[in-house]
């Protein structure tokens, strides 16, 4: 399918879409500070997404918990440091974890739905027809599924790191025999509130890059029911493409003070 | 959800039931093995890059209060090599070849060419799914050492010139950290997860419903389930492995 393309055609095919995002966001940021809003749309979608995701980001994150406490016993075994195991699983639920799985599952779920809605609009020539209408799709259809993913994000987040959290509390104490006084007592020993806003603050910042790129490419799909698939692929992959490299530079700004 | 859980079991043995019956064609498989690896191949290396120095930037943040910065390495590729590069390889081989086989498959499903292939007495089992399983089974076990040596690559880049670590410590611990048997337990890992990712994703290709909304849908379901089915296995993997 890419390998059809030449090497110059690929280039400047990356090019144009590179061109087409920043009208996208451009177009976007326009209608974002100028009336009318439909705050009440996007509340609802946030609704929505958050009641969609629920299940796969507790699914996902309750497991991730148990694994990061069963690696981590053999390890503080070895050293007799068995004390710093809920330690070790708060600072790794709360600043990584919970932020980066509850948005991958996300992005599969709430990205990729909200890429095959517009997308499947556009191939039905919906939102053609909202056009027609005198209705602005972008700031009708696009922008509150923009905020709404954005929005629905942090709650997520703070579900999916009380659900890693108890995940660690099943292994250690339920499945493992740790006393469950120490277990407790040693959680929030090298964590701090900040920990927990910078997370809040990390889990806005996803939500709103896979709002981005998944609504762009729902907008632009093409080419039937074929071009929706490929949509929703798209999304997914570039979304969490995207948000690791910013949980990178987000990591170094928030939480190192090397130089 | 017990009629969908039969249902895929029903699959799966039918799917067993076609390859005893036709046999494999391995050149198919290979083909789609190094389909699979070619395409995830990129966006794997970036994604484990940015995982493994992310892992050395939050390691160091939690050792070095405690004084013990020398543990990073270790910290590293421990939780490299035994959790995340499988789950990290799996994850993505199942939002970029899983999403692509169910929209696929799916494709052909309301284009009537999977029954097009059954009355012609093609087995769209042994000609479509099983080349792909195998293939996936291939792949992901190779992406999972290439993702294993990427973070660690990574976070040593990290460590050394971000964290201003020693890189000869940092290698030692790294090499204390892991046994031989670490990396073929996350080969295993790889395979099993290929497994759940194709089949998965190929039952919801051939349940696509109707219209572009059904491709969408049996897309977006496809990497849901098996992203949460790879992580609850990995969980599960990891118990039996690790936790005697």
């Amino acid at each position: 399918m890419v390998s059809a393309l030449s090497p110059s055609a690929r280039v400047l095919s990356l090019l144009s879409g590179f061109g087409r995002f920043g009208t996208f966001c451009g177009e976007l940021g326009v209608r974002a500070v100028s009336r009318p809003f439909y705050l009440r749309e996007a509340l609802a979608y946030a609704g929505v997404t958050a009641a969609r995701c629920l299940a796969p980001v507790l699914a996902v994150t309750l497991p991730c918990g148990m694994v990061i406490a069963l690696q981590g016993l053999q390890i503080f075994d070895l050293y007799g440091a068995q004390r710093l195991l809920s330690s070790l699983v708060s600072v790794a639920v709360l600043r990584e974890l919970s932020p980066v799985m509850a948005c991958v599952l996300v992005a599969a779920q709430g990205g990729s739905s909200c890429a095959a809605e517009l997308g499947s609009m556009r191939i039905k020539e919906e939102i053609d027809a909202t056009e027609v209408m005198g209705v602005d799709a972008l700031r009708f259809h696009v922008l509150p599924r923009l905020l709404g993913l954005t929005l629905a994000c942090p709650i997520l987040g703070t579900f999916g790191a009380l659900a890693g959290l108890l995940g660690g509390y099943l292994t250690a104490v339920v499945l493992k025999g740790e006393a469950s006084g120490v277990y407790l007592a040693n959680l929030w020993a090298l964590t701090q509130p900040a920990d927990l806003w910078a997370g809040i603050f990390k889990t806005l910042v996803f939500g709103f890059s896979i709002g981005l790129v998944a609504t762009f490419h729902g907008f632009h799909a093409r080419g039937g029911a074929a071009g929706v698939g490929r949509a929703v692929n798209e999304t997914v992959v570039r979304s969490v493409l995207v948000f690791v490299v910013v949980n990178y530079l987000l990591t170094s700004a928030l939480f190192t003070d090397a130089p | 959800m017990i009629a969908a859980v039969r249902d895929y079991f029903g699959f799966v043995a039918a799917l067993v039931r076609s390859v005893q019956r036709e046999g494999l064609s391995w050149s198919a498989s290979v083909k789609a093995a190094w389909d699979i690896g070619v395409e995830s191949m990129p966006i794997l290396l970036v994604i484990a890059g940015f995982i493994g120095s992310n892992l050395s930037l939050q390691g160091h943040a939690a050792f070095a209060p405690l004084g013990a910065q020398r543990m990073l390495g270790m910290f590293v590729s421990l939780a490299g090599v035994r959790e995340l590069a499988p789950i990290i390889a799996g994850s993505m081989v199942a939002a970029k070849a899983g999403t692509q086989m169910a929209s696929q498959l799916g494709v052909m499903r309301i284009q009537e060419q999977l029954d097009a292939l059954e009355v012609m007495a093609v087995d769209p089992l042994a000609h479509l799914v099983a080349p792909r399983l195998a293939g996936i089974m291939l792949a992901l076990p190779a992406l999972v050492i290439v993702s294993t040596f990427t973070m660690i690559a990574a976070a040593y880049f990290a460590a050394v010139h971000q964290l201003g670590v020693g890189g000869a410590t940092f290698l030692r611990f790294a090499a204390d950290g892991v046994r031989p048997i670490d990396f073929a337990y996350g080969e295993i890992k790889g395979a099993v997860f290929g497994a759940v990712i194709c089949t998965v994703s190929c039952w919801y290709g051939f349940h696509c419903g109707s219209g572009p909304e059904g491709v969408g849908r049996a897309t977006n379901q496809a990497v849901v389930t098996s992203a949460v089915l790879c992580v609850v296995l990995n969980y599960l993997l990891s118990e039996v492995m690790y936790g005697g």
